[in-house]
C-alpha cells in the first residue's frame, strides 16, 4: 500500500499537472466549451472509479487505507473548482467527505474526522448519515458538526409557484425550488433570496440565516405581464403573436368547455386542449393562427391591465382546393409538393390551397410547375411531358479557363433555362461525378475525342439517367484559347455514345439563340398524307395525278391515274408545291376538297373530299439543322410514353437512323430488331423499310449473309417504301442490295 | 515634321510585322488561302492562283498546303481547261498530304479528269476506282456524297443504269443536305427514264422540285417530266401544235436547212436563204448569228456550243472555223480539201466527225484537226452519205444516211449500238433526238417518227398544219420544232 508520503508525492508528479491542465482547459472560455464536458465527464467517470475503489478499500479489512485514496480522489475534484463540477461531481466529493471522516473517526481521529464532515456539510448542507448504515457514534458527530454550519429557510409566495434562489455573498447561486416549501437546510449566513414568476417582478429579499435556526420568508409578487388563453380547432394550429410563433396548439379540449366551445361553432371532439400564452406586454398584439390547408384567422387583442384574457374560442375553417391533371404521355406519377398523388390521368381533391409544386414524372421525361392554389379553387392543368436534359458542369481546357468556370457555369445555366422543348436542370455534382468515377470516366471522357469506349459511355449514360430520372446530358468545356469567351456545349442523349459540339460565346445572350431554336425545334416525326402522287409538266395548268397509293385516303375518294387536279379547297394548284402546302397545312383527319377534271376528253371539272390520312415520316440522315442527340431523346420520350404503339415502333426506326447517323451502326441494329417486329406490313413506310435499313446495318458491320437474308425479306414487302408513304419503293433498291 | 514621317511610317511597318509576326506560319496559310478563295468568288481568277501560288511556295508545312493545291489543280481544270497541270496539282495532293482534308477531294478531282476522257470500259473502271477511294480512305469527308454521285455518273456511262441509280440514290437519301443531293436525286430519274422506266423516273424528277425546289436541278427536272409525261403520261404520246408558238424571221426561214436548240433556249435556224445560222431567243428576237456560204447542217458539242457545218468549213461557236483536209494519195501532192461538207459534230472524247459528199464518208479528226480516218472505221467502210451527225447525249453518235433511209447510233469506237430504218422510213430528211435517246425522224411524206431506243415506234406526228417536214429540233422540254419546207415556217408541237 502506498504511504501517504508516496500518494502525494504521486499526486505532485501526476494527478496535479493533469487537473491543472483540466482548470486551463476549463479557463479557456466559451470556444472549448464543447470539450469541457467531455474532458469532466471522463474527469468524474474516473472519480467515479476511483470512489469505488475507495469504498473497497474502505469496507475492506483495514479501512485505514482507503485515506489515501480517498485523499487522492478529494485532492482531484477539489482541483476542479466547485464552480465546474457537476451535481454528480459534487455526489462523489460529498461521498468522499463522508467516508473520509468515517475512516478517520474509524482510526481514533476525530477532529480529521469533523474537518471531513466540516466540508461534506459545506458542499452539502441538507446531507445526512443514515442511523442504519453508520455507526451512531459517527452519525451523532456528524449532526453535531452540522448544527453548528446549518440553519433552514422556508419561502412562501402570493402566488405560489415561483422560483426561489439563494445567493451568497461570493455571487453563488443556489435554486431552493418553487414556492410555497418546507424548510431547506442550508449553510448559516447572509444570503439574498430572489423570488421569480414568469409575469410578475422579480422580488429580493436579504436574510440572515443563523444555524440551528429557521428563516421564514413570504413574498407576495406583483404582476406586471398579461396572459392570453385560446381554445382553438383544430389541433395543431400555430399561434404567433407579433410575427413570433409562441405555441402550437395540441392535446383534447377539456369537458368543461365543451359548452363555450360549442356555443362559438367549434366542434369539442376536434378542439385542442387550451392554450396559454403567457408574458404578453401590455399594449396590442397582432394574433394570427395559422395552420396548413386552413384559413388563416387573424385577432388584435388589447391587453391593457396585467391580468389573464381568455380569448374567444376560434374554428379555423380549412382551405382546399382541387386539381385534375392529364399527360402526355398519361400514365405519368404525380408528386404535389413531393407528395405522391398518383398517376395521371387524376382528379385530386383536396389539396391544401398556397403553393404547390406540381411535378409529373414519367420514363420519358417530366412536367414541373409552379402555382397558387386559391381555396375552393378546382384547377385544370395539361401537363405535356418534356425530356430533361441534366446540365453536369463546365470543364476548363487550360489552366487559363479555370477562373471562367464559374462565369460560365451561371451564363450557360441562365440561358438555357429558355429551352422551350425541354426541362433544363443542374445535375447534382455528387452523384454524378460518383457514378462516373466507379466507371473510371470523367465528364471529360463524355465528349468526343476523348477516346472512350462507345459501349461503356451508353452504359454509363443509360446508368445516370435512370438515377437522375433525365433523358439527356450536357457538358461544357472551356477550349484554349488567348481570350477566354467560347464554350463548347456537347449535348448527349442518354444511351448514345456521341454527343454533339456547338460553341457559343458564353457571356452573350444573343449567341444561344440560334442553339436554343435547333434544339425546340421538332422533328415532326409524320405529317398529314392524301396518298396522291402528282408531277409537274409545262403542259398542263394544273398537276396530273401519276399515281394513287393503294388503299390512301386519295384511293378512296375515287382519285385515278391521269386526273388532273385543279384546285384545293378553293385554291389553285398550279404547281405540285401548292397540292403538298394544302396538305401540309392540315392534320391527319381534316378533310380537303380538290377540284379535279378526268383524263378522258371532254372532261368536266368535279368536286373530290378527301379524309387526309398520315404518313409517318424518316429522319434524314445527315442533316446539319438536326441535333440528332436531342431529337433522340423526344424519340425515346415517344418510345418510353407510348410502349406498344405505332408511334413508338416509327420512333424506334427514327431512333435507329440517328444511331446510323453516328455510325453506330450495333445501335441501330439493336433499334431495328424491335422496329421491324413491331412495324405493320402495309404500303408505305412499314416493315420493309425496317428491314432493309436491317440489312444495311448489318452490311456495315460486316455481316454479309445476314444483311442479304434482310435484304431479301424487305424485297419481298412489295409496297414499302422509304422517307415517307410517297417515297421511294423499297423492294427494287433491297433486291439490288441482296445481289444476284 | 520632316522627320516624323519616315518614323511614322517605320513604326506602322513594324507594328504590322508584329502583328504578322504574331501570327503563326498556320494562321498566315489559312488566311492567304481564304483570301484566294474570296478572290476566286469575286471573279479574280489571276489573285486567287497567286494566293494559292504563295501558300504552296512559302508555307510547305502548314496544313493548308493541301487546300491551296486543290483550289489551283481547281483553276487549271475549270478555267484553263489544262488537264495536264490540274493532274498534277492533284497528284501532289494525294501523294505528298494525303492526311489533309483536300486529299479526298484530289482523288475526286482526278476522278472527273479520268472520267472526262474515258471512253473505253477500263477507264471508266479506272474513274470508278478513284472515287471509291474517297468512301474507303475518308467516310466522313464532305467529299464522299459528291464522290459517290460522280461514281453514278461512271456507271452511267458504262450503261450500268442500275448501279447509277443505286449511288445516287444514296446521295440522296443519306446526305440529302450536301450540294450533290439535287443532283443525284435528278440522276435517279435519269437513269430510269434511260432503263425505259418513264413513270418511275417521272416520279423521281419530281422529287427533285419537291425536295430541292431552289437547286439549279429543279427547272430540268421539270422540263424531263414535260417530255416523258408528254410521252408516256397518257395511253399514248401526245403532241398536239402549239398554236402560241410563231416565229417570224423573214428571209431565215427560207430554205431552211436545219433546226437545233441550244442550252439557252433559244432555236438557231441555219438558212441558205439567209447564208447564215441565227438564233431566236425565247422571247422570238433574232440574235447574232454566223454568217456561211451554203450552210448544210446544224448540231451541239458535248459542251453546248453551236456547230453549223457549211460546205467548205465548220464552225464551232462564234470564233473557230476550221475547213480540214485529208492527206493526199499520193507522195508529194498536196492534202486534199474538204468542200463539200454535209454535216460536222464533235463527239464525246473530242474528236471532229465531218461527213463529205465526195468522198461519201465520215471523217475523223483530233481536236488540233489532224486526219485519223473513217468513222466508224474499220468496222465499216460502206459509203455513205452522212446529212446529219449529232449526239444522243450519252455517248452515242446518231448519223442520218438520207439515201439509205437509216438512222443510226454508233459509240465513240466505231461501234453500231442500234438503227431504224429503212423499213420504217420513206424520206428521212431529219433527225433529232431526245434526253431519253428516243429518235425523232423528220419524214417528208409523214411528218415526224418517234422511235424508242429500242427502235419501236412510239408515235407519227403529222397534222393538218404540216405539209412538209424538212428540219427538227426538240427543246429541253422535249417540244417538237419542224420547220415545214412548204409553209415556211417553223412549227411547235408541245
Amino acid at each position: 500500500m502506498p504511504t501517504k508520503t508516496e500518494a502525494t508525492a504521486r499526486f505532485r508528479t501526476i494527478v496535479a499537472p493533469a487537473a491543472a491542465l483540466l482548470l486551463l482547459a476549463l479557463r479557456a472560455g466559451a470556444q472549448q466549451a464543447p470539450e469541457l464536458p467531455a474532458a469532466l465527464q471522463l474527469e468524474v467517470q474516473a472519480a467515479q472509479d476511483a470512489l469505488a475503489r475507495a469504498v473497497a478499500e474502505f469496507d475492506g479489512a483495514q479501512q485505514s487505507r482507503s485515506i489515501v485514496v480517498f485523499d487522492e480522489l478529494i485532492a482531484r475534484l477539489e482541483a476542479l473548482g466547485p464552480r465546474a463540477l457537476t451535481r454528480r461531481g459534487k455526489e462523489i466529493l460529498a461521498q468522499a467527505y463522508e467516508y473520509r471522516g468515517r475512516a478517520y473517526y474509524g482510526i481514533g481521529l476525530p477532529e480529521k474526522a469533523s474537518d471531513n464532515f466540516r466540508q461534506l456539510v459545506q458542499l452539502r448542507p441538507d446531507h445526512s448519515l443514515s442511523k442504519e448504515r453508520v455507526s451512531p457514534k459517527v452519525v451523532e458527530l456528524f449532526d453535531s458538526v452540522k448544527r453548528t454550519l446549518v440553519g433552514s429557510i422556508a419561502v412562501s409566495s402570493e402566488p405560489a409557484g415561483a422560483q426561489v434562489t439563494l445567493v451568497s455573498p461570493g455571487g453563488l447561486r443556489t435554486d431552493l425550488g418553487l414556492t410555497d416549501f418546507f424548510p431547506i437546510e442550508v449553510l448559516a449566513g447572509e444570503y439574498a433570496v430572489e423570488v421569480t414568476r414568469s409575469g410578475y417582478r422579480t422580488e429580493t429579499r436579504a436574510v440572515s440565516i443563523a444555524a440551528e435556526a429557521t428563516e421564514t420568508l413570504a413574498v407576495p409578487l406583483v404582476r406586471v405581464l398579461a396572459s392570453a388563453f385560446f381554445v382553438v380547432e383544430p389541433t395543431g394550429v400555430e399561434i404567433w403573436v407579433d410575427g413570433e410563433l409562441r405555441t402550437t396548439t395540441a392535446g383534447s379540449l377539456s369537458p368543461e368547455l365543451y359548452e363555450v366551445a360549442r356555443a362559438r361553432g367549434l366542434d369539442p371532439a376536434r378542439a385542442a386542449a387550451r392554450v396559454a400564452i403567457p408574458n404578453l406586454s401590455l399594449g396590442s398584439h397582432a394574433i394570427e393562427l395559422r395552420r396548413p390547408c386552413y384559413s388563416g384567422v387573424k385577432r388584435t387583442l388589447e391587453t391593457t391591465e396585467p391580468q389573464d384574457y381568455e380569448v374567444d374560442p376560434i374554428r379555423l375553417e380549412d382551405s382546399l382546393g382541387s386539381l385534375k391533371l392529364t399527360s402526355d404521355p398519361p400514365g405519368a406519377r404525380i408528386l404535389l409538393n413531393g407528395e405522391a398523388r398518383g398517376v395521371t390521368p387524376a382528379e385530386i381533391p383536396e389539396i391544401c390551397s398556397g403553393k404547390v409544386r406540381v411535378e409529373v414524372k414519367h420514363a420519358a421525361g417530366k412536367f414541373i410547375k409552379d402555382l397558387v392554389l386559391e381555396k375552393d379553387e378546382a384547377v385544370s392543368l395539361d401537363c405535356p411531358i418534356r425530356p430533361t436534359l441534366a446540365f453536369i458542369g463546365v470543364e476548363a481546357a487550360s489552366a487559363g479557363g479555370l477562373r471562367h468556370l464559374a462565369d460560365a457555369d451561371a451564363r450557360i445555366q441562365q440561358n438555357l433555362a429558355e429551352l422551350r422543348s425541354l426541362n433544363f436542370i443542374t445535375a447534382p455534382r455528387e452523384a454524378v461525378d460518383r457514378m462516373l468515377e466507379q466507371e473510371r470516366l470523367t465528364r471529360q471522357s463524355l465528349v468526343p475525342g476523348s477516346g472512350s469506349d462507345p459501349d461503356l459511355v451508353r452504359k454509363v449514360t443509360d446508368r445516370l439517367a435512370s438515377a437522375l430520372e433525365v433523358q439527356g446530358f450536357l457538358v461544357a468545356v472551356l477550349p484554349e484559347e488567348r481570350l477566354q469567351r467560347t464554350a463548347r456545349l456537347h449535348l448527349l442523349a442518354a444511351g448514345n455514345s456521341k454527343a454533339e459540339a456547338v460553341d457559343v460565346t458564353f457571356a452573350e445572350a444573343p449567341a444561344y439563340a440560334p442553339l436554343i431554336k435547333r434544339l425546340d425545334a421538332l422533328f415532326a416525326s409524320e405529317r398529314p398524307w392524301s396518298g396522291l402522287v402528282t408531277v409537274d409538266t409545262l403542259l398542263h395548268d394544273g398537276v396530273p395525278v401519276l399515281r394513287v397509293v393503294p388503299g390512301s385516303p386519295a384511293a378512296q375518294a375515287g382519285l385515278a391515274l391521269g386526273d388532273l387536279v385543279l384546285a384545293a379547297d378553293g385554291q389553285p394548284v398550279k404547281r405540285t408545291a401548292d397540292l403538298l402546302a394544302a396538305v401540309a397545312s392540315r392534320k391527319a383527319g381534316d378533310r380537303l376538297v380538290l377540284q379535279v377534271r378526268g383524263a378522258a376528253p371532254g372532261s368536266q371539272p368535279r368536286g373530290v373530299e378527301l379524309t387526309l390520312g398520315a404518313s409517318a415520316r424518316e429522319i434524314p440522315l445527315f442533316d446539319p439543322d438536326l441535333v440528332y442527340n436531342k431529337v433522340m431523346m423526344d424519340l425515346r420520350a415517344v418510345v418510353e410514353g407510348y410502349p406498344g404503339t405505332e408511334a413508338a415502333a416509327y420512333a424506334r426506326l427514327n431512333l435507329a437512323i440517328c444511331a446510323m447517323h453516328f455510325s453506330d451502326y450495333a445501335g441501330a441494329h439493336d433499334y431495328l430488331q424491335q422496329a421491324k417486329a413491331e412495324l405493320p406490313l402495309r404500303p408505305g413506310l412499314s416493315r420493309g423499310t425496317a428491314l432493309y435499313y436491317l440489312g444495311v446495318a448489318l452490311e456495315k458491320l460486316g455481316y454479309r449473309p445476314q444483311a442479304v437474308e434482310a435484304y431479301r425479306a424487305a424485297a419481298e414487302a412489295k409496297d414499302a417504301t422509304l422517307i415517307d408513304n410517297d417515297g421511294p419503293a423499297v423492294a427494287a433498291l433491297a433486291a439490288r442490295r441482296a445481289g444476284p | 515634321m520632316t522627320m516624323r514621317r519616315p518614323m511614322l511610317a517605320l513604326l506602322l511597318s513594324l507594328a504590322v510585322a508584329a502583328a504578322f509576326a504574331q501570327e503563326t506560319p498556320d494562321q498566315q496559310a489559312r488566311r492567304l488561302l481564304e483570301d484566294g478563295r474570296g478572290y476566286l468568288a469575286q471573279g479574280k481568277q489571276k489573285q486567287a492562283l497567286d494566293n494559292f501560288n504563295i501558300v504552296v511556295s512559302s508555307f510547305p508545312s502548314t496544313d493548308s498546303v493541301g487546300q491551296a493545291l486543290l483550289e489551283i489543280g481547281r483553276y487549271h481544270m475549270e478555267t484553263e481547261g489544262d488537264k495536264a497541270k490540274a493532274r498534277a496539282a492533284f497528284e501532289q495532293v494525294t501523294q505528298q498530304h494525303a492526311r489533309s482534308d483536300a486529299a479526298p477531294g484530289a482523288y475526286y478531282y482526278q476522278g472527273l479528269l479520268t472520267l472526262a476522257r474515258a471512253t473505253t470500259a477500263p477507264e471508266i473502271e479506272d474513274a470508278l476506282a478513284q472515287f471509291a477511294r474517297v468512301e474507303t480512305l475518308y467516310p466522313r469527308s464532305p467529299w464522299v456524297p459528291r464522290s459517290l454521285q460522280a461514281s453514278a455518273l461512271a456507271h452511267r456511262r458504262a450503261g450500268r443504269y442500275a448501279e447509277a441509280t443505286d449511288l445516287n440514290r444514296r446521295v440522296s437519301l443519306e446526305y440529302p443536305a450536301s450540294d450533290a443531293a439535287a443532283a443525284a436525286q435528278y440522276e435517279i430519274g435519269r437513269a430510269l427514264a434511260l432503263s425505259a422506266q418513264p413513270r418511275l423516273a417521272m416520279e423521281e424528277f419530281q422529287q427533285v422540285r419537291n425536295r430541292f425546289p431552289l437547286s439549279a436541278w429543279a427547272e430540268p427536272a421539270l422540263e424531263r417530266t414535260t417530255a416523258l409525261y408528254r410521252l408516256f403520261g397518257g395511253a399514248k404520246p401526245a403532241f398536239s401544235p402549239d398554236p402560241a408558238f410563231s416565229v417570224t424571221a423573214g428571209d431565215v426561214l427560207k430554205d431552211v436547212r436545219a433546226l437545233v436548240v441550244a442550252p439557252t433556249g433559244a432555236l438557231w435556224i441555219a438558212s441558205e436563204k439567209a447564208k447564215s445560222a441565227v438564233p431566236i431567243d425565247r422571247a422570238g428576237k433574232l440574235g447574232a448569228g454566223f454568217s456561211a456560204e451554203d450552210p448544210r447542217a446544224l448540231a451541239l458539242s458535248p459542251t453546248g456550243d453551236v456547230i453549223l457545218a457549211s460546205r467548205t468549213a465548220v464552225r464551232f461557236g462564234a470564233k473557230d472555223v476550221r475547213s480540214f483536209t485529208t492527206p493526199p494519195e499520193k507522195p508529194g501532192a498536196l492534202p486534199k480539201p474538204v468542200d463539200k461538207i454535209l454535216a460536222a459534230a464533235i463527239t464525246p472524247g473530242g474528236a471532229v466527225l465531218v461527213s463529205d459528199e465526195d468522198r461519201e464518208a465520215i471523217l475523223r479528226y483530233d481536236g488540233k484537226g489532224e486526219y485519223l480516218g473513217n468513222f466508224p472505221g474499220a468496222r465499216d467502210a460502206a459509203k455513205r452519205k452522212v446529212t446529219r451527225i449529232l449526239l444522243d447525249g450519252e455517248g452515242g453518235i446518231v448519223t442520218l444516211d438520207r439515201d439509205e433511209k437509216a438512222v443510226r447510233v454508233w459509240d465513240e469506237t466505231g461501234r453500231l449500238l442500234r438503227s431504224v430504218g429503212p423499213v420504217g422510213l420513206k424520206r428521212p430528211v431529219d433527225v433529232a433526238v431526245d434526253a431519253f435517246r428516243n429518235l425523232y425522224v423528220a419524214d417528208e411524206e409523214v411528218g415526224v417518227h418517234v422511235f424508242n431506243p429500242q427502235g419501236q415506234l412510239l408515235t407519227t406526228i403529222a397534222s393538218p398544219e404540216l405539209r412538209r417536214a424538212r428540219a427538227v429540233a426538240l427543246d429541253a422540254s422535249g417540244a417538237l420544232l419542224v420547220y415545214d419546207e412548204r409553209a415556211q415556217r417553223v412549227l411547235r408541237y408541245r
